[in-house]
């Protein structure tokens, strides 16, 4: 075992002097903005300076190339790989890029994330902590700074740092409590981070906040807010002061070119076309697990992530092939998105995470970030709306299409079939920003032949004849209740819409229909009203003359049952369709 | 300390017949309705069995009373197991229990809240633990009452976070009124779970978290009495370890009958097995009857007492506006209580905790967290609740804001620095999704004040208004507009500019009216006039006013809002809009992720300034010959 060499006096001084430089650099970009968090940075200025000019191992002049050590930047302080600044989420996403240098990649590059005090009291994490340590991910380094002050008042721990230290280590952490302001002690811990096998490791530094800055050190009431203009001056010449070698440039160690370079710039597409037959049935939560495996077998980039729900998702189809690539995050909703997106970044994998439809809204913080830093993730989910029956209303979910159309950047797939489900796959795999599938639980008839090619924001229009008089707009279980009205209503001609894609929505194809139809839109959804296909269709039409739109959808919290009950209960099965078609040829 | 007596062998014999009771039900129960979790059930028979016949004090006539401990089932699919309790204290007849675990009757077979032995919806993995956080504070701080809370937990729902901010939260409050019951079976829905049944694992994350922990043998009714006599003076966790389908040989520890009910003729087989088991006895246990020292507590008309003292021309933001009416409705009720996430100083709540210290509850950074314990802490109608963070943070609490709304929870939710004109912040705390998130809860109610007299208005009636309520609100000032003595209410909009001879109804709130106003002026100056319309609500929103008023305009109707255009104000008015005739709408909202800067800049680069409002009625003036 190499044993530890301490830094020579000359580099740890180097280091201080990087440490104040930052600090003065912070206070001068805050004051000149006029917002920002001067004290934060300067609890963790030291912690900066021995992770980027000492431990650290990076190409800096190619910020994101493979090769290099990841840092993640948890507490809000800047911009990174992954858009913090939304407290808890950093880690998770650490850990999706440590999971995947060490299991994916084989590489040698590590991962550093640094955390602030006030932030551990989010649940995630701590699903991130006990993900670290069940993967045995020994490159990853979380870096604590107990800096005790919080937003509004201090952290609930302060510095207590024996219960930090505790918790780390119950949850299967090599943990060290340091002084986050000695620059030599912090070369040590990390040092000894990098021997520690099949452990991650985690700092708690205490710091200061404020650490430097003349009456301001470990006082409450500073968060967030920059150094008055009258005091500037004094606070930078005290931290000049103490640089002593103000021009001297330290350079990080290079890394070792281990990661080999992936290229997701090629379509990755399925091996073979699907393989249904019209007719056959089989419920879309299990095409997706049958497409998701054609889509492993094309790409040794395709990855998969499930939170315990593999067997319902189908997402063990794919586990079974390639059980390596499966990541099982157990029920840590929040943690599987935040791991999904650390797995995405610099394009390393393409990242499928599925569970249920209902349980992704636990992680809409980290789908929202997700969006603002512009990740590249798949989510797959399945048991959507009263039809899985008897699970009951916790397990449905209703207001999924809500969350995911306001989400910036989302493709929204709704697949009706077997056939769409495995295009919605193979295109979502290769479209930029967060996609969003929903899957349904109940077996459907295929409706798609195998050559039918499905696009992104091009509905299909599934029946259709020329003395059509309404336009029926369904998706899912929906879909097909549509399809049975029509055969109720043998003399009434109906056309019906598959939209395939929710966001965006084929407002054309739409419009256009809706035209050949006497202007009768009824759109029918297994959703709660607010936000979901039928607000889609209004807000796509809204301008155009002569439309009438009827909506039936899912209102107040539903019962559980058998699926097909249920759908006539909450008024979204063909008998209903049936009802408000006559409706409409009777006004 | 006392001393603990260990029960006679007697009383644990009949502890254990109501365990073998309790999993005969349960397969009888499961395997006629066809569906449900028997072998979840099987796993806790002797913890309930124990806590309802030994350990808790409640009135079995009464389950709901106030005076009674609390009782929850984090692990809800093991909801038969608690019909059963309530079958063998006679309050539920056992065709009643099947009825309830039949998929088509009137219950869930996920416990849902309109039993009266069931405080909030379950099925929700990992929040039951917060809620009974709220239950347990309301108990020792607010009721200062001898009654405990009882939280049942699988093992699976351990690795939610959001049970982990819940153990922080009952240490650091030193809830020793709160006990946590790990039901520690291994087996999860897909997989085993992560830590198995490595119980010293699960003891060091609870020491570490501040609770005092205690492993025991989960099947053991005497360990399990003696664990539950312990005195406390922190939350108290028994770590029991159990087996998964306990009693049923061939599903015992065994993966793949998780949610699966016995085959008929194995649950016969098994049930007579049982049958035998239980050895007659004279003795008969009755819960021990709770100790009365709650406070009654009426939550009813609690009122605003005075009207708003703002004075026209006035400036004050609306978050400012919701920290002192806060204060203000505390200074007349004690039973209103708030809530915040580390941000009660950019929330205002702040004014409240300073009025009103022993009523603030500081929730930290754990958002989920906050949200459950407001939750329990408006449980059984003990308080009027207020939870305040920013707007943006609620996306945290999705899945719990979707559980207290299935539970009818009566909780007062108010999310600040909405939208671009939280500006400097950058687009991670700038609430623009809020709405799509409210409006899709059932039952919600959704207000959106437009200055200090309608934030103060919105809480007035929130209070009043039953369900999950949410206030939105602005970081920046902005001028009073209404008059003090101006009448509001739920789903009512108000015309707040206008003239016979309008061209453009502009429908807008919260910061978006003042734009609206300033655009308003200056189309004047063109000869254009508009009417301005706040909805006040957006959920009811008052559709009838805005298509009386839009027709008054021949049907030109413009929103303007600072939300995406998903799920907002635009997509709520089009849902009636399309089917009005002769109406033209046009809506304004934003449509990608924002950058950071100045307020007044970021709502002219996303086009919901007031040029870009004049703009837009420039544009449905002049396309007015095609309108519907």
């Amino acid at each position: 075992m190499t044993s530890y060499h301490k830094p020579d006096e000359k580099t740890l001084q180097g280091l201080k002097d990087v440490a104040n430089k930052l600090r003065i650099n912070s206070i001068k970009a805050t004051c000149a903005s006029n917002s920002g968090h001067p004290t934060s940075c300067c609890s963790a200025a030291e912690l900066m300076s021995v992770l980027f000019f000492h431990t650290m191992r990076y190409k800096a002049d190619d910020p994101r190339n493979q090769c290099n050590d990841r840092f993640v930047l948890s507490k809000k302080l800047a911009f990174v790989d992954v858009a913090t600044g939304s407290l808890g989420q950093g880690l998770g996403a650490a850990c999706g890029m440590a999971y995947t240098g060490k299991y994916f990649d084989k590489s040698s590059y590590r991962v550093y994330c640094m955390l602030g005090d006030g932030e551990c009291s989010e649940g995630s994490v701590w699903e991130a902590m006990a993900f670290a340590s069940y993967y045995k991910l020994d490159n990853l380094v979380a870096i604590m700074d107990v800096n005790r002050l919080g937003q509004s008042e201090p952290a609930p721990l302060q510095h207590d740092m024996e219960t930090y230290r505790k918790r780390c280590e119950a949850f299967g952490w090599n943990t060290y409590v340091v002084d986050g302001h000695d620059v030599e002690e912090l070369c040590k811990a990390f040092w000894q981070a990098q021997q520690v096998k099949d452990k991650p490791t985690c700092i708690v530094a205490k710091t200061f906040k404020g650490k430097g800055l003349k009456n301001i050190e470990d006082f409450e009431n500073w968060h967030g807010k920059p150094i008055p203009k009258d005091r500037v001056d004094d606070v930078l010449n005290d931290l000049r002061a103490l640089i002593q070698v103000p021009n001297k440039t330290l350079s990080p160690q290079l890394p070792a070119n281990d990661a080999a370079p992936v290229d997701l710039s090629r379509p990755i597409t399925l091996p073979s076309p699907p393989a249904y037959k019209k007719g056959d049935k089989i419920a879309t939560r299990r095409a997706y697990g049958v497409a998701l495996a054609k889509m492993g077998q094309a790409s040794q980039r395709v990855v998969a992530l499930d939170g315990d729900t593999k067997n319902s998702t189908f997402s063990d189809m794919f586990k079974k092939a390639f059980p390596d690539r499966y990541i099982e995050c157990f029920i840590a909703e929040q943690n599987m998105v935040g791991v999904a997106i650390g797995c995405a970044t610099r394009d390393r994998t393409v990242a499928f995470a599925s569970t249920f439809a209902a349980f992704l809204s636990r992680a809409y913080d980290q789908i929202r970030m997700g969006a603002i830093s512009q990740t590249n993730v798949n989510l797959v989910g399945s048991h959507c709306g009263v039809s899985i029956g008897e699970d009951g209303p916790s397990q449905m979910a209703l207001e999924d299409l809500a969350m995911f159309r306001a989400i910036p950047t989302c493709t929204v797939f709704y697949p009706s079939d077997g056939v769409s489900t495995e295009r919605a796959v193979e295109l979502a795999a290769n479209t930029q920003g967060i996609c969003f599938i929903r899957t349904s639980r109940p077996d459907t008839a295929v409706i798609y032949s195998p050559d039918e090619k499905l696009e992104i924001g091009v509905a299909k229009v599934v029946k259709q004849s020329d003395n059509d008089c309404v336009t029926v707009i369904g998706a899912g279980v929906t879909l097909h209740e549509a399809l049975a009205a029509a055969d109720i209503l043998a003399r009434k001609n109906i056309r019906v819409i598959d939209p395939f894609t929710i966001k965006p929505l084929d407002a054309g194809t739409i419009v256009s229909s809706a035209k050949a139809t006497r202007g009768h839109i009824i759109t029918v959804e297994d959703h709660y009203k607010e936000g979901g296909l039928g607000e889609a269709v209004l807000s796509a039409v809204a301008t155009e003359p002569g439309i009438i739109v009827t909506r039936l959808a899912v209102t107040g919290v539903p019962r559980s049952g058998k699926p097909q009950e249920l759908l006539d209960l909450y008024g979204i099965s063909a008998k209903h369709i049936a009802n408000a078609v006559r409706q409409t040829f009777a006004n | 300390m006392e001393d603990y007596h260990k029960p006679d062998q007697q009383t644990i014999q009949v502890l254990r017949n109501i365990a073998n009771r309790l999993r005969i039900y349960c397969i009888k129960a499961t395997t006629a309705a066809g569906h449900g979790h028997p072998t979840s059930c099987c796993s806790v028979a002797e913890i309930m069995s124990v806590l309802f016949f030994h350990t808790m004090r409640y009135r079995p006539e009464d389950p709901r009373h106030y005076n009674n401990d609390r009782f929850l089932l984090a692990k809800g699919h093991a909801a038969p197991a608690l019909y059963s309790m309530w079958v063998e204290t006679g309050f539920l007849k056992e065709s009643e229990m099947f009825s309830l675990c039949q998929a088509d009757s009137s219950h869930e077979s996920h416990t849902m809240h309109k039993q009266h032995f069931v405080e909030v919806a379950h099925g929700f993995l990992g929040q039951g633990l917060g809620v009974a956080c709220g239950m347990a504070y309301t108990g020792k701080y607010f009721d200062k009452s001898s009654y405990r809370v009882f939280c049942l937990m699988g093992d699976g729902e351990m690795s939610e976070g959001s049970v982990w901010e819940a153990m922080s939260f009952a240490s650091y409050y030193q809830l020793d009124n709160l006990v946590a019951i790990l039901d520690i079976n291994r087996q999860g829905q897909s997989d085993t779970a992560p830590l198995q049944h490595h119980v010293d694992k699960y003891y060091k994350r609870l020491e570490a978290f501040g609770w005092h922990a205690i492993i025991v043998d989960g099947h053991s009714v005497e360990e399990l009495c003696k664990a539950l006599s312990q005195p406390r003076h922190q939350p108290t966790a028994i770590i029991a370890k159990t087996v998964k389908g306990k009693g049923i040989p061939a599903a015992e520890d065994k993966q793949g009958w998780h949610a699966k009910p016995l085959p008929k003729d194995m649950a016969e087989m098994v049930v007579k097995d049982w049958q035998s088991r239980i050895t007659n006895t004279s003795k008969h246990l009755y819960p021990s009857a709770p100790i009365e020292d709650s406070p009654p507590v009426s939550l009813r008309n609690i009122r605003m007492p005075s009207a708003p003292s703002y004075k026209a021309g006035e400036k004050i933001s609306t978050r400012k506006a919701y920290g002192m009416a806060l204060a203000k409705l505390g200074r007349y009720y004690e039973r209103v209580v708030a809530l915040d996430g580390d941000t009660n100083n950019l929330t205002y709540s702040e004014i409240f905790k300073n009025e009103h210290p022993n009523r603030f509850v500081e929730c930290y950074v754990a958002q989920q967290n906050m949200v459950s314990v407001a939750v329990g802490c408006a449980a059984r109608d003990r308080n009027l609740v207020f939870a305040s963070t920013l707007s943006s943070f609620f996306t945290r609490a999705h899945d719990q804001l979707r559980m207290a709304a299935m539970s009818e929870s009566n909780i007062k939710l108010c999310g600040s620095h909405c939208g671009l004109s939280s500006g400097e912040e950058g687009p991670s705390l700038m609430g623009l999704e809020d709405f799509a998130m409210f409006r899709a809860l059932p039952s919600s109610t959704v207000f959106y004040p437009s200055d200090g007299v309608t934030t103060e208005k919105a809480l007035d009636l929130a209070a009043t208004t039953k369900g999950l309520c949410y206030i939105r609100t602005s970081r920046h000032d902005c001028p009073i507009i209404y008059n003090s003595n101006e009448d509001f209410h739920v789903g009512q909009a108000k015309v707040v500019y206008q003239s016979k001879d309008d061209q453009v109804t502009v429908v807008a709130a919260g910061m978006m009216i003042h734009e609206a106003l300033a655009a308003a002026e200056h189309l004047k100056k063109e000869r254009i006039s508009i009417r301005i319309i706040d909805p006040f609500t957006i959920k009811p929103l008052d559709y009838k006013t805005i298509i009386d008023h839009g027709r008054a305009t021949r049907g030109r109707v413009l929103t303007v809002e600072d939300h995406y255009y998903e799920g907002g104000l635009g997509e709520a008015l089009s849902s009636v809009m399309v089917n009005e005739q002769g109406f033209n709408l046009h809506c304004l909202a934003v449509s990608q992720v924002p950058r950071s800067g100045k307020p007044h800049e970021l709502l002219k680069i996303y086009g919901i300034d007031r040029d870009a409002i004049a703009q837009a009625v420039r544009k449905l003036m002049s396309s007015s010959t095609n309108a519907k």
